[in-house]
């Protein structure tokens, strides 16, 4: 069958082939705006990159940015309720700089976060090259970073969201709040969730399908598993989240009746429909979190982790269990004494699981040879303070003691032990113990201890108080209290803890410019500074653009660590290999990695833009339409270009010499094939081609 | 070469062992056609299922209706003759939201002759 | 380590200079090998791109589930309201759209079996049939919300006719966006870069629209025929 190759398939450029060969005979002139970005240097390159590891710094850079305007108007709250009937803010205001606390502490700093970890470590730790939908993987990226500013907006066109992060209805209705807060806040968050969803689904097949070989399921590390659970929980969460985003802007641009009392629709809907996403989002906050320690305390204690399966099976069982106890945030709306009941019961078992993991990480520190790093401070950190927060939270699970604490402080305690304390203290610890593997400088430690101390000593200032206010019945969501409850004392002492953990913030920043000051005068780190188990460990510090060259073959849990150390019939540790023989040095690898591409950023850059249209003006719904068209069209019609580089690996599962040979034949007799033939139609797809089970 | 461990998931796979293949996509639509026939008999002809307000018709409904989901996606979307891991994939995301869907419907107390509770104040409609 | 892969350098006579501009550029390296395509080997055994459009289509199940809950909740108006959905329902008529896309699922099917063998002109007869069918239930939608609307139901008359319009809206979306991937996988196609090697993103297009058809099996039902 003959096909006749059109003049003018791929729009041209610079494809990164091997060999240093540019450019491709036969191929279409480039057109000028079109030409596929070319630059490793400068913002260009970071704003069209498809790289994951740049991919996974931005989102952390981003996520700290924002961290700062949570931060910020946590202060702002705080300062308000130094004291009775303060008028700092007003309770419009108040409510609105509530709100955006919430909403951007939980969908723009914690979950970026996450994602940031997810995006950056994930890959590296399963031995892969990218991710397995690198363009996706950047569209996610700039989703976010355009939802997240789109939503912050709003502060100069209007005033914040002021509903609460989980915005109740009909409060969230645009009776009770005629402002556009809310519409910035519905619109930002579901361009939010498209990040989310398309990270999922990417990272979901990058684990199941990418996976060095020889690495099985039960031979990834702690953190992968965890990331892989917290995809999943995204992928099933996200959508029941948008049904109810597109139910409350149908209502509040349209006109419609999902949450019009007068029409007849029931709150109560809302509230379902929130918090059945509601709750796996709190699990997704934090499995990431305890991924990271569970990789970081073997490290610390130069023991494994105690009980791998448990950890990992505990971690899924969450997952599951996360979707039946959505209804423990509705105890005292009505539901009835049976759902109740119900919810209660499935809310105490839910600690199991996580009582599981507490009593592995223990089990894992006894008994070793433990070095308190800041790491693994910040790990010890976790736990503790994560134990607490899970101890009042197993409090709210008896339905009848809840009836008391709802709404009081006492949950505002409980969930920033558990999100602060559990999945933000894991996450420095995570900063801490990856900054020299992603930038190639270590972060101070006498600043980092002093980070540590300073920050669990604010913390606890902020938040212990508030179980003994909550228990004093001081309300939640209100911008003030009166003078004669006694509530005095403790919010005094809290908002010392803030201003106390808002200059711990401060020194974490402090330290990170510091250290990379002095890092100039200082050796580089080398790849394994930790001594630590995992893969990632391998490779150069900061990673190169390849990641692996070779890709290795995994036959161990911990790999890394078994290619260094051996034991002694007795079961002592007993060091096999140095350091510098089994880590991979420096080199310039000729591998093929996925082109960079600018169509990512635009089709982002266009939901923004439709989404201010349609608070302001159908014009602008237009623009971004025809943006997003052109953004879809370009990226469809652009040659992922290299389908071997995110594919780096050999067959992967059963390594078998033969299955490799086809590869490396493949690849011999067909090199440009990816760039001529790679046009998808499937937009969903993104830049993957179809691939051959082999092996 | 190398294709030691590789075989199509089935012989189905491979379009050229099988020109029967669309005979059977063909014969499956028929049978999807029928299906739906069945179904809006219900709706023409309900005494047919015992009448519109017995027990029969909305069973019969969501059995035909599952009849029909099966089909296409096992045939036509082909799970039935893919690798496993997309079937688990899919299955548990649809009775993850059948679960949770359910469990919304019935805190609602949807099943059942009362109307859907409501906060008090608000009209109920009644059938 | 050797066993594992060596970069593609190590080959630098692989240069691209042979293509030749009308052969097919893919070679399948083996006949057994599913759905053709130079490919890569994935620890699943099942290619990137499929893998992620279940995965899709399984989050779309909690989408359409929250939509048909809500309507399920909503189906009678309060009094005074308009009328309720099911007071106007043209059951022939929409029994006639339900046989449309089922017919569309099986020219889809058909058109994926084509360009797997390679015949491209069955392909593009099964793909335009495809897209014609899916406008015509679109068109056969619109027809049947004007009705409804010039009989007293409008979007904002009541509860039940806001989630009756956004359940449905949304499925008409979903129709509307199949019908223009198809119609991209049919301009692609003229510009040669769907051919027998690239028959699975034809299949994974594929994929979505049967689910799509999939939903509104669940839509007929529930919606529409159980009283």
């Amino acid at each position: 069958m003959s096909e006749n190759l059109p003049a003018t398939i791929d729009s041209g450029g610079t494809l990164a082939l091997p060999s240093g060969v540019s450019e491709l005979p036969d191929r279409a002139p480039r057109l000028g705006v079109f030409t596929r970005p070319g630059e490793s240097k400068g913002w260009r390159s970071w704003v069209t990159t498809v790289d994951h590891k740049r991919i996974g710094i931005m989102y952390g850079a981003m996520a700290l940015f924002f961290f700062i305007i949570g931060g910020s108007e946590a202060l702002l709250i705080r300062a308000q309720l130094w004291a009775p009937r303060q008028q700092l803010l007003s309770a419009d205001v108040y409510n609105q700089v509530y709100t955006m606390h919430g909403t951007t502490m939980v969908f723009l700093v914690v979950m970026p976060i996450g994602a940031a970890f997810a995006n950056y470590l994930m890959p590296l730790q399963i031995g892969a090259r990218d991710v397995a939908f690198p363009r996706i993987n950047a569209f996610s990226f700039w989703c976010f970073a355009a939802g997240g500013l789109f939503l912050n907006t709003s502060w100069f066109l209007g005033g914040g969201a002021d509903g609460g992060w989980f915005m109740y209805a009909p409060n969230s209705g645009v009776i009770y709040s005629p402002t556009h807060g809310i519409d910035f806040w519905n619109l930002g968050l579901i361009i939010t969730g498209i990040a989310s969803l398309s990270g999922a689904i990417n990272l979901i097949v990058t684990v199941l399908n990418m996976r060095a070989p020889g690495m099985t399921l039960m031979k990834m590390p702690v953190f992968t598993w965890m990331t892989l659970v917290t995809q999943f929980l995204l992928l099933f969460a996200i959508p029941v989240l948008t049904v109810a985003q597109f139910l409350l802007m149908f209502d509040r641009l349209f006109d419609a009746n999902f949450f019009n009392i007068d029409k007849g629709a029931n709150p109560l809907l809302w509230e379902h429909l929130f918090w059945v996403f509601g709750h796996p989002e709190v699990y997704l906050m934090i499995l990431p979190a305890f991924g990271l320690v569970s990789d970081m305390l073997p490290v610390f204690s130069r023991k494994p982790i105690f009980g791998y399966p448990f950890i990992v099976f505990s971690g899924v069982a969450i997952g599951f269990m996360g979707w039946g106890v959505w209804a423990h945030h509705m105890f005292v709306s009505g539901i009835g004494p049976v759902s109740v009941t119900v919810f209660s019961l499935t809310t105490m078992f839910i600690a199991v699981p996580t009582g599981v993991k507490i009593l592995n990480w223990i089990a894992t520190m006894w008994g070793g040879k433990l070095k308190f790093s800041t790491p693994m401070l910040f790990s010890i950190g976790l736990i503790t303070m994560f134990t607490i927060g899970g101890l009042s939270g197993v409090t709210h699970a008896v339905a009848p003691a809840d009836t008391q604490q709802t709404d009081t402080y006492y949950i505002v305690a409980h969930f920033h032990y558990v999100l602060f304390g559990g999945a933000f203290f894991g996450f420095m610890g995570g900063f801490y113990f990856y900054w020299p593997k992603a930038f190639g400088y270590l972060l101070n430690e006498t600043l980092g201890k002093w980070n540590f101390w300073l920050m669990l000593l604010g913390f606890n200032l902020t938040f212990g108080p508030m179980h003994i206010l909550g228990l004093q019945g001081m309300s939640r969501r209100v911008y003030t209290y009166d003078a004669n409850y006694g509530f005095e004392l403790w919010n005094k002492v809290s908002t010392v803890g803030a201003f106390t953990l808002a200059t711990s913030i401060a020194l974490f920043l402090f330290n990170i410019f510091y250290s990379r000051a002095k890092a100039k005068n200082l050796a580089n780190p080398g790849p394994d500074p930790w001594d630590a188990r995992t893969i990632e460990w391998m490779i150069p510090s900061p990673v190169p653009a390849y990641n692996f060259d070779p890709i290795p073959t995994v036959t161990h849990l911990d790999e890394f660590w078994y290619r260094k150390y051996g034991e002694t019939e007795d079961g002592r540790l007993v060091r096999v290999a140095a350091t510098e023989d089994v880590t991979q040095p420096v080199h310039d690898a000729d591998v093929h990695l996925p082109a960079p591409s600018y169509w990512p950023v635009v089709t982002a850059v266009s939901l923004p833009i439709i989404g201010y249209g349609l608070i302001f003006s159908l014009w602008l719904c237009i623009i971004g339409g025809l943006v997003l068209i052109a953004g879809l069209y370009g990226w469809v019609t652009e040659p992922p270009d290299d389908p071997e580089a995110t594919h780096g690996h050999a067959p992967g599962g059963h390594a078998s010499g033969d299955g490799h040979d086809a590869d490396l034949a493949l690849r011999a007799g067909d090199p440009a094939a990816g760039s001529v033939d790679g046009v998808e139609a499937d937009t969903d797809a993104g830049s993957e081609k179809e691939v051959t089970p082999v092996g | 070469m190398a294709t030691t461990h590789v075989a199509p998931a089935s012989v189905d796979d491979d379009p050229d062992a099988h020109p029967n293949r669309e005979k059977q996509y063909v014969i499956i639509a028929l049978i999807l056609a029928a299906l739906t026939v069945v179904e809006v008999l219900t709706y023409t002809s309900p005494q047919l299922f015992l009448g519109e307000d017995g027990p029969v018709i909305i069973p019969a409904l969501l059995l035909l209706m599952a009849i029909k989901f099966w089909m296409v996606v096992g045939f036509f979307m082909h799970l039935r003759f893919d690798k496993k891991m997309l079937t688990v994939v899919f299955y548990s995301g649809l009775a993850l939201a059948v679960a949770a869907y359910l469990a919304v419907l019935t805190i609602f107390r949807f099943w059942g002759n009362d109307q859907v509770v409501q906060p008090p104040g608000i009209p109920v409609t009644s059938e | 380590m050797a066993s594992t892969e060596t970069p593609i350098a190590e080959n630098p006579e692989a240069e691209p200079t042979t293509i030749p501009a009308s052969a097919e550029f893919i070679p399948a390296p083996d006949p057994d090998v599913v759905h053709g395509g130079h490919g890569f080997a994935t620890n699943t055994g099942i290619s990137n791109t499929k893998l992620g459009m279940w995965l899709f289509l399984a989050s779309e199940c909690l989408l359409f589930g929250g939509l048909i809950t809500t309507f399920l909740l909503y189906k009678l108006p309060a009094p005074g309201d308009g009328p309720a959905p099911q007071e106007l329902y043209d059951i022939p008529f929409t029994s006639i759209s339900s046989f449309v896309l089922l017919m569309s699922s099986l020219t889809m099917v058909l058109a994926v079996s084509a360009i797997e063998r390679g015949d491209k002109q069955r392909f593009h007869t099964w793909i335009v049939g495809t897209a014609l069918l899916g406008c015509v239930f679109i068109a056969g939608q619109a027809y049947e919300f004007q009705l409804f609307v010039s009989e007293g139901m409008g979007y904002t008359s009541s509860r039940a006719s806001s989630a009756f319009y956004t359940l449905t809206g949304f499925h008409g979306v979903h129709v509307t966006l199949g019908i223009v991937m198809l119609v991209s996988l049919l301009l692609l196609s003229f510009r040669g870069h769907i051919n027998r090697h690239k028959a699975e993103t034809v299949e994974v297009v594929g994929l979505y629209w049967h689910f799509v058809d999939v939903v509104w099996i669940l839509i007929f039902a529930i919606v529409y025929l159980i009283p």
